[in-house]
This record gives structure tokens, sequence and C-alpha cells, in this order.
């Protein structure tokens, strides 16, 4: 009737048929807070540019290193962000899921839950810039602003309740990266870095598109929800453009995730982005990559379930072997992190695959955990001090008695790394029990056997690093033979600052040193103080707030698991949509 | 007209520009392979537009032309910076595996 | 009504012919330039084609924005990267093989997949859709994938010139 309407008075049809849709903005408010404050931002740095003085590192107190303005403004807005997703999170609660604009977005437990993570690590990885743009002399605020618009790209795509806004986001958070990855000082392996994930990332992002339209095509609608509506309406016969979609949509999204057939982007990316973006991946985007999963494949089109979950099973088990595998032949400390990431993509399908509640809530808890450790991880990365004299370069040769010259690092990294393997009383531990609880239940005994094989594999990497850190010849021992190497040695606990490299010299020329001297010397560590007297480099008060936050919280859900599974449970008990 | 008729002229126009970016070395010839593939996007999207009577299709076409924009800018971006510093656009060249 | 009929299926044939031509011209001529040409070709049939789907609105874009603008901007780029002007490198046959062969095997699992679902729905196409329709429904239905769709022009900006950025 409004369409033989608009035909016959078109100036009627024009001025009335507009229905806007309410605006909720405290579901804008964590994408709003993000974007407002990354265009504030650069409108405040390119109106005052910061002081000169940065570009010397030794001028910077680490008290100024921590509170540069950037990244006051950046983690006070995270944290405001995480307060309204909170406020969101109690109103989930109180009146269950709902779509907001006109349900483009969703308000639900899932997006809350992701969003809400995505936040603590943006928080999280505030506190690391200050120092690597010191160290890479990038002066402006752009790697900031970047950093939060990449964010809100993530929070828009976990909030999706529409394929289009997915995408959108998808791609804001894709954009920025490449953008990011480009940015580090190794010059040009980053930049072929930044191609290659360039290159590979917007195929994929074409793949997912082509799938997206596929889809669109059997359902008429983009809406997640609408779709999941339509699954449980109509069986679709002639079903062969919904599965060509469905593998598209997959391969879209695997490539993002970074499973197996489609990994090899990270490895090189891992490596070569600055080491804070590097963390920021592997928390932040994995958990907007896995919610977006989730949502297409789980809610979307959990009817269909008996069509993609032998896919996904294949490639779980061949992310969970093959990221294992690999990361036991790696030499590098960052590159090895990067393939058991891999392999920690795979425990999280693994949770994909049993499509239901209990796996989404699995997934939801390992992907937290697995972000906490993640930023600890790295953030210990980019304290190290490989061949090159930056954590980039780090081997697990390099890390030879590192426990002597670091302990409390050590030990922070030898937590961190067992949390990884999955040892019991670390969040780990239970991150891998409820992902294989989970495969249980959906009867994917196979895949669980996998798992825990990988596990068993990747264990033995991490265990690698920690044997070379704790039981391989420390200081004292290379200073006996004399040999050139141990000048590399020396100046490894240095770190970068030659000054005092010369003095650490001189020290092991004129008086013997015993392990328990170098690390008073070199390390005083408690809340990063170094030593007046020899100069050498004080931790970042930034990256030790980093890793200790992460190793407590690492023990405390290892031991004390409940509040985190509950709220897991609670964000898959309200999702927007039903799981058949 | 046969809805058909579009959508196998778009998955051809998919398929050309899949083997484009596979074969490709030069980097600003991969961001045409990639354009041509979202341009069969967007045939696809309208054609099924239509076809449900939806205005969505071409709504969400017109989104996908501004992210090619976009792609594009920061492509050319990263080919250009490539360039200033080795002076070639052959990605492979760079070691880069398309895996 | 069947004139009509007629003369889309032939317009269709003769848009179809000259995009597959070209796109198969573009991922194999040895010269940028006329690679970039080539593409422009594609781009036109296919905003031919939104006008023969009734989708004037993106037909007009198409051709601004992707003629207008992006063609222009991979000309600048290749401009600005003079050494890439000339022939591409070479690539090993096989590896043309290999891309052929994931081509042909893409396409032929599309082909059969949208002969399964649609081997004989037709299109009506008797009026374009309105301009206005489509600025409705952008402003309300799909309000948060425009102010999206800012945010990532916004990223891209930033990030474009950070990276071109001669420091």
């Amino acid at each position: 009737m409004t369409r033989f309407l608009a035909q016959t008075s078109p100036v009627a049809d024009s001025t009335t048929s507009v229905v806007t849709p309410s605006i909720d903005f405290l579901g804008l408010l964590p994408v709003l807070l993000l974007t407002a404050g990354a265009v504030l931002l650069l409108m405040f740095r390119s109106l005052i540019p910061p002081p000169m003085n940065l570009s010397s590192p030794m001028k910077t107190s680490s008290v100024k290193r921590l509170f540069s303005f950037e990244t006051a403004w950046m983690f006070v807005l995270a944290v405001g962000g995480l307060v309204t997703v909170v406020v969101q999170w109690f109103r989930v609660q109180d009146e269950g899921p709902i779509a907001v604009f006109g349900s483009e977005f969703a308000s639900d437990g899932l997006a809350l839950f992701a969003a809400a993570v995505i936040l603590i690590s943006v928080a999280a990885v505030a506190l690391l810039l200050p120092r690597f743009c010191e160290q890479a002399q990038i002066k402006k605020a752009e790697l900031y602003v970047l950093l939060m618009l990449s964010a809100a790209g993530g929070v828009v795509m976990t909030g999706a309740n529409d394929l289009i806004v997915m995408f959108l986001g998808l791609e804001t958070l894709s954009i920025a990266l490449y953008v990011m990855v480009a940015l580090n000082r190794h010059g040009l392996m980053s930049i072929e870095a930044g191609i290659k994930y360039f290159v590979l990332g917007s195929f994929s992002s074409a793949f997912f598109l082509y799938g997206i339209a596929m889809i669109y095509s059997t359902t008429g609608t983009t809406r997640i929800s609408g779709i999941n509506a339509f699954f449980a309406d109509y069986i679709v016969l002639r079903d062969g453009v919904l599965l060509t979609g469905l593998a598209l949509l997959l391969v879209g999204l695997c490539f993002k995730v970074a499973s197996v057939p489609f990994h090899a982007w990270l490895p090189d990316v891992y490596q070569m982005a600055p080491t804070p973006i590097t963390a920021f991946m592997a928390s932040a985007v994995k958990v907007a990559g896995f919610a977006a999963l989730m949502r297409v494949i789980v809610l979307a089109l959990g009817e269909r379930a008996h069509n993609w979950q032998p896919a996904v099973f294949v490639l779980a088990s061949a992310t969970l072997l093959l990221g294992a595998i690999l990361a036991t032949v790696q030499n590098n400390i960052k590159r090895l992190l990067a393939y058991s990431s891999i392999s920690h993509a795979g425990f999280m399908l693994v949770g994909v695959q049993a499509a239901s509640h209990e796996g989404v809530a699995a997934v939801l808890f390992y992907l937290a955990v697995y972000a906490v450790i993640s930023l600890g991880s790295f953030t210990i990365v980019s304290l190290l001090t490989g061949p090159d004299g930056d954590g980039d370069s780090a081997t697990v040769a390099s890390a030879a008695g590192l426990a002597s010259r670091k302990p409390l690092l050590t030990a922070a990294f030898v937590v961190l790394l067992l949390a990884q393997a999955g040892i019991p009383l670390t969040s780990g531990f239970m991150s891998k029990f409820y992902v294989i609880s989970a495969a249980v239940e959906a009867r994917s005994f196979w895949l669980a056997v996998v798992a825990i094989v990988s596990a068993v594999i990747t264990a033995f990497a991490y265990l690698r690093i920690v044997v070379s850190m704790y039981f391989t010849s420390d200081i004292p021992a290379t200073a006996d033979d004399g040999i050139p190497s141990d000048v590399d040695t020396v100046k490894d606990c240095h770190s970068d600052i030659p000054v005092a490299a010369d003095t650490g010299k001189g020290d092991n020329l004129e008086r013997p040193l015993t392990a328990a001297h170098l690390t008073t010397l070199k390390l005083g560590i408690p809340a990063g103080k170094g030593d007046p007297l020899t100069g050498a480099e004080r931790l970042p008060i930034g990256a030790v707030v980093v890793v200790s936050v992460a190793v407590v919280v690492t023990l405390l859900v290892g031991v004390l698991p409940s509040p985190l599974v509950s709220l897991a449970l609670d964000a898959s008990a309200n999702l927007l949509g039903s799981i058949p | 007209m046969l809805l058909n008729s579009f959508l196998l002229l778009a998955g051809l126009l998919f398929c050309i520009g899949v083997y484009g970016v596979l074969v490709r070395r030069n980097g600003i010839m991969v961001l045409m392979s990639v354009e041509l593939i979202l341009n069969s996007v967007n045939i696809n999207l309208v054609a099924f537009g239509a076809f449900h009577g939806d205005v969505g299709g071409e709504v969400f076409a017109l989104f996908v032309i501004a992210v090619a924009a976009a792609e594009v800018g920061i492509g050319l971006a990263i080919v250009l910076l490539m360039y200033r510093n080795r002076l070639t656009t052959d990605f492979a060249e760079a070691d880069m595996l398309k895996g | 009504m069947s004139d009509l009929l007629v003369a889309q299926n032939v317009f269709f044939g003769l848009i179809a012919v000259v995009m597959l031509v070209s796109a198969v011209r573009c991922v194999t001529t040895r010269n940028v330039v006329h690679a970039a040409l080539w593409l422009v070709l594609v781009f036109a049939g296919s905003a031919a084609l939104f006008i023969l789907l009734g989708s004037e609105f993106v037909a007009v874009t198409q051709v601004l924005v992707y003629i207008g603008a992006i063609i222009v901007l991979f000309l600048f780029g290749v401009m600005l990267t003079r050494a890439s002007m000339g022939d591409d490198a070479s690539v090993a046959s096989e590896k043309r093989a290999m891309a052929a062969l994931v081509a042909v095997l893409l396409a032929a699992v599309m082909g059969l997949a949208l002969f399964d679902s649609f081997s004989d729905t037709r299109l009506v196409i008797d009026e374009p859709q309105r301009f206005g329709v489509v600025s409705d429904a952008i402003f309300s239905q799909y309000i948060v994938a425009f102010e999206a769709v800012s945010v990532l022009l916004l990223a891209a900006l930033i990030g474009a010139i950070v990276i071109a950025r001669k420091d």
C-alpha cells in the first residue's frame, strides 16, 4: 500500500515514511568515548606539541614515563568505557539482552563481556606505549589515536547485531592495525610485516564480505538476530549458496583469528609489530575476532551447526597441533609466543565447535584469561634484551641465566608461561579445563583428546624458555670463559645503555661476581627502582604495573576461578538470539 | 533477467580477482585485484537487494564502496612507504608468501 | 514489457562480456597503467549493471568514487612509484597454474552452488529504486553503520597520513 502511494504522491511519502530509531546512548558510550577521545587527542596534540625532551631517554623520569598525557588520557577513557560497560551489564542482568539502534547493535552478555576485555587491554597497552614511543622516537600521538580507533572498531565488532556493522567494525580495527604494525623501528622488516598483514587482511575481508552477501541472499536480512529467527522458522532446502556463504564467512573470520590454514601472517606480524601492539593484537583483537566468530557462527547460523561443526572440528585440530608443533621449534621468544597464540586460538575454536552455551562461556573465559596472560607475557618480552638490544630479538638462548639477573621478572615470566602451558593453580589450567569439558559435553571426544595432546606439546615449548632462564649458564660462568660472547651477555643485563655496560664490564674484570651480587647490582627490582649508583636501567613503571597485575590475576583466577566463571556463564546466558 | 546471470558474473569476477591476488607481485596490482573482488561483492549485494525488494543490499553496497576507498588509501600509502624504503613495489621480493 | 526484457538481456550480455574481458586483461596485463585502465572498464560495467538493476544511486556513487577517485588514486600511486611503471616482474608458470587452478575450482564450486539455489529465479525490475528510499534507510535503519563508516574513514585518513608522511 505504501509502495502504491509512493508512486502516486512521492512528496507525501518522502516526508512521512522515515522512522528514526531511538538512540540508546548508554549502549554507544564505550565506542563514543574511544572515538571522541581519539579525535580530541589528535586535535590537542596538533595544537600543543609535546615537550621536545622526549627524544632522549635519559632525561625523562620514570614517573613521567608512566604519566605521559596521552597515556593518562587513554587510560581514563578506557576505564570510563569500562564503567559504562558495567552499567550496561547490570541493565542486561535486569532486563535481559536488548537490541539497540533499531536492532543494529546488541547490548548482551557476549558483547559486554568482550567489550570489557578489550577496554581492559586498551588500558594496559596505554601503560606500555610511552616507553615504546620513547624508544622509537615517535613524538606525536598517532599511535595512541590509532589504537583507540582500532579498539573502537573492536567494540563495534563485538556488539554488532548486523553483519554490515560487524564488517565495518572489523575494517576499522584492521585498518588501524595495518598502520600500527608498519610503525615499528625495524624499518623494512616492519613494513614488510605490515604489507603482508594488509594484503592477507584485505583479501580475507573480501571473503568475509562475499560470505555476507551469500547469507543475505538466502535470508534477505543482514541482522544477526533476524538471521537467527529466519533459520528457526524456515528450513532451506536448496542450500548451495547458503553453504558457500557459510564457508566464505568461516574463511574470512579464520583469517582474522589466525586459525591454521590461514595463519601464515601471524608469526611475522606479531614478531615485527611494536611489542605493545602485539600485546593488543593477542588480547583485544583476538577477543573481537572470536566474539564476532561466535556471533556469526554460533548465534546467527546456530541452526546450521551440523554444517559448520565438522569444518570447525578440522580447523581446530589443525590449529591446535600445528601451532603447538611450530611453537616448539622457535628460538625467538616473541615468535614462540606468536605461534603459541595460534595454538591458543585452537583451544578457543574447540569451545566454539561445541556450539552450546557452555562452549560460549568457556571461550569467553578463555579469552579473558588469555588476554591477561598475553598482555603480561608480551610486556615481559618488551623488557628482555636480545642480541640486538631489544625484546624483539630475544631468543631462548639469550634468555639464559636471566633468573640470576632479573629474579622477579623471571619469576613473573615463569608464572605466565606456566599459565599458558595450563599448569594447575593457574588461570590457564582452568580455561583449558572448561573448554575441553565443553567439548566433551558436546560429544566431541576426539577434539578434546587433540586439545590435551596439544597442551602437552606446547608445555614443552614453554619449558624450554623456563629451563633456559633458570638452569643454563648465567653471567659468572660465561664471564669465566672470557670469550667475546660474554661482552654481549653483560650488555644484555644493562639493556640499551652503553655507559652502564662499560661499568658492568669493569666490574667483571676487577672482582668476581656472584649471581646474588649481580642481582642487587643491576636489578633490585621491586616496583622498578634501579640502582642509582650503576645507572642500570629502571624497569618502566607502566610495564611493572601491567606485569604484576597480570601475574596476580593469573594466580588468583587459577585458585579462585568461580567469580570469573560465573561472569562468563552470565554472559552466555544473556545472548541476543538463541542457541538451538 | 535471471538472477543467476548477475550472480555468475559476480562469481567469475571474484575468481578473476582471487587469481590476480595470488599471481600479482606488484603491490599496486594486488590492490587492483582486491578492488575487483570488492566490486564483485557489490554486484552480488545489489542483485540480492533487487531480488528481495530490500533496500539493505544497496545500502551495504554503498558502505562497501566507502570501505574500498579506505583500503586503497591505506594500501597505496603502504606501497609508497615500501617504495621509499627500497625503491620497489614488488611484494614478492620481500619474502611475501601468500599463505 | 517483453521488449524491455529483451533489451535488458541484450544489454546485460554486452556489459558482461566487456566486464569479463576487461577483468581478465586487468589481472594479466604486464603494464600497471593498462591494468588501471582495464579496471575502469570493469567499474563502468558494474555501474551499468547497477542501472540495469534499478539502483541508480549506487551506480552514480560507483562512478564518482571508483572511477573518479580510486582509479585516480591508483594512477597517482603508479606515478609516485616510478619504478613499477613498466612490466610487472615475471611470475613462475607453476604459480600461475596453481592460482588458475584455485580460481577455476572456486568458480566451479560457486557455479554449482548458484545453480543449486537460484537455477531459474527471475528478477523483475520495472522501476528504479528512488534515491529517497536509500537515504531514508541509511539515516534510519542503518544509522549505526553510517556512523561506523565515518570512524573507519577517519582511521584510514589518519593512518594513511601517518604512513606516507616524510619525517
